[in-house]
Formats: C-alpha cells, structure tokens, sequence
C-alpha cells in the first residue's frame, strides 16, 4: 500500500488552471517599477526606450522580456500548486506576446505618422511620448493578455 | 544641482522642462490622486463598518480581508479603471494609444469587477464558495488596475506638460 501512494499522487496531478489574479501582482509589481524609472528618471529612461526604438532593438527585447516573464509566471504557479504545465498553454504564452507585439509595432508607426502629419511644433516630443505610451501599454498587454486567452479558454472548456 | 540634472546637461531646452516639471510638484500630485482612490475605496467603507459597529455594539471581526471577502475591491478596481479611461479618452493622445490604453485598462477593470460577480453567483446558487480565493483575486486584480492607472496618470501629466511646452 505505502508503495503505491506516491503513483497515486501522480496520477492526480492534473494539468494547471490558471486564474487571473496569479500573474496580476507580478505584472502590477513591473508596472509600477516601469512608473517609478519614470519618475525618479524622467529623462534618461525614456530616452533608453527612444534609443532603443530607433536602433530596432525595443520590440525583440520586449519580446524576450514578455515571454520569459510569461513562461516564468506560468512555471512558478505550476510548481506552487504541485500541477502539471499544459503544452498548449506553454505554446499560447510563448507565441501570443510575439505576434501581440509585431501588431502593436505596426500601431505604433501608424501613430508616429500621424503625429507627424499633424502641424504641431514640437512633434518629435510628442512622438517620444507616443513611443513611451505605447511601450508601457504593449509590454503590460503582451504580458496580460495571453493569461487572459488561457483563462477564457479554460472556462469555456469546463 | 541634482546629479540626473548634471549628466544631462547637453540635452535640449524642452527635455530639461519636462524634467524640472516632473520632479516639481507632480510628486505631491500623486501623493494627493493615491490617497484619494485609497481612502475613497478602502478607508471610508472600512471607517463606516467600524462607525455601524460601535453604533450598534456589536463585536465582529473589522480587517480588510473580512471586510472585502466577497471580491468587492473588485468593484474598486473597476471604478479607477472607468475615471482612468475617462481621462484618456480627454488627453491629446493619438487616437491608436488611447484606444490602446482604454481597451487594456477596461478588459483589468472588468475582470477585477468579475470576481465580485463570481463570488456573488457562486454564494446564491450554493456552489463551492471560498471567501479566501474571492479574496486574493480581488486584492491582486485591484492592485494591477491600480498600477495601471497610475503610470498612466504619469504618462497622461508628462504629454500634457509636452503638449504645453
């Protein structure tokens, strides 16, 4: 008997559902350190992300930053809760952040022309600040939104 | 001269604006805007419990944790999220970011208000409820609207200042 309990345990380790609140506070934690580089360096962090965007190294390092703190997340609670990471979720969170963040890229040359077309003088300030916004939110929605597929999903299929 | 100032000396006229402006009284703005959702949302409905209490002479346990245990700070994190759309959608922002911007503030915001909803219909229709669980996700989704709303009040005050320059 005493031999067979540690299969049994095994056996009932089921694929992990995730909840929404798992990864809220991890991504409320990177939102806000995003918010105090902001304030306490108004200039020089943005201008890393400027620099950064104008060099075309912002979206692939978004990239690598979104999925491994997805996969991350993902592994933490599977381990936390003694379950067993789904494949498909895996796949969801390691593909979604890359295709989420090829669309905003498109979005945001989209919006940087607009600025542009518009006859403000100081556009270039005004794109600086666009390409920040548009950081900020793409980075919180490429790390949000793939647990958000996996939740839907998971309620749709219980 | 702060040290930030100092390195970044050769920078434009408009950038150093933007950094005097933030460091100035921005600081106690947010200070202020913080403690008005927190006392608005937490404080007073903790107060009023404390104040019915007393009122009524009655002993029952007074922490935040029994207070919200239904996912109510949910419903907290809901309502920053719609006064934080609203500002958006007031900004000068182009209308990809706001549109950006209010979509994943109102998909937080909605799913920080479900758990309330799901508390609610799991206690009236009697399927396994846990005060806990309603609880912890409340907690963490009204945590995430709330860093949300406030680096976008952040970004929202730089482009004004921008737009001002």
């Amino acid at each position: 008997m005493s031999a067979a309990a540690p299969a049994l345990v095994k056996e009932r380790r089921g694929t992990l559902a995730m909840r929404l609140a798992d990864p809220a506070a991890t991504l409320a934690y990177v939102s806000l350190f995003f918010g105090l580089l902001l304030v306490l360096f108004p200039v020089s962090f943005p201008r890393i992300i400027i620099a950064n965007w104008q060099s075309a190294r912002l979206t692939p390092l978004m990239i690598l930053f979104t999925v491994s703190v997805n996969l991350g997340l993902y592994l933490a609670v599977a381990h936390q809760r003694s379950a067993k990471p789904g494949i498909l979720a895996a796949a969801c969170l390691g593909s979604l952040p890359v295709f989420l963040l090829a669309a905003l890229n498109f979005v945001l040359q989209a919006t940087i022309a607009h600025t542009f077309a518009g006859s403000s003088p100081n556009a270039s300030l005004l794109v600086d600040e666009e390409i920040l916004a548009h950081t900020y939110f793409a980075m919180i929605a490429a790390i949000f939104f793939p647990f958000l597929m996996i939740r839907l999903a998971q309620q749709f299929q219980s | 001269m702060p040290p930030e100032k100092a390195a970044y000396d050769h920078l434009s006229m408009p950038a150093l604006h933007i950094y005097e402006l933030t460091t100035g009284w921005a600081a106690a703005k947010w200070l202020l805007w913080i403690l008005l959702y927190l006392s608005l949302g937490i404080l007073v409905p903790w107060v009023l419990a404390r104040a019915w209490a007393h009122q009524h002479q009655v002993t029952m346990q007074l922490r935040l944790k029994q207070l919200f245990q239904s996912g109510e700070l949910g419903l907290v994190g809901l309502m920053l999220a719609i006064s934080v759309i609203w500002d958006l959608q007031k900004s000068q922002y182009s209308s990809y970011t706001i549109a950006l911007g209010s979509v994943f503030l109102a998909l937080t915001g909605v799913m920080a208000g479900s758990v309330w909803i799901e508390a609610y219909c799991r206690r009236s229709s009697g399927i396994r409820f846990t005060p806990g669980r309603a609880w912890r996700d409340s907690r963490n989704l009204a945590f995430l609207v709330f860093s949300l709303a406030a680096v976008t009040e952040i970004l929202l005050d730089r482009f004004a200042k921008v737009i001002a320059l």
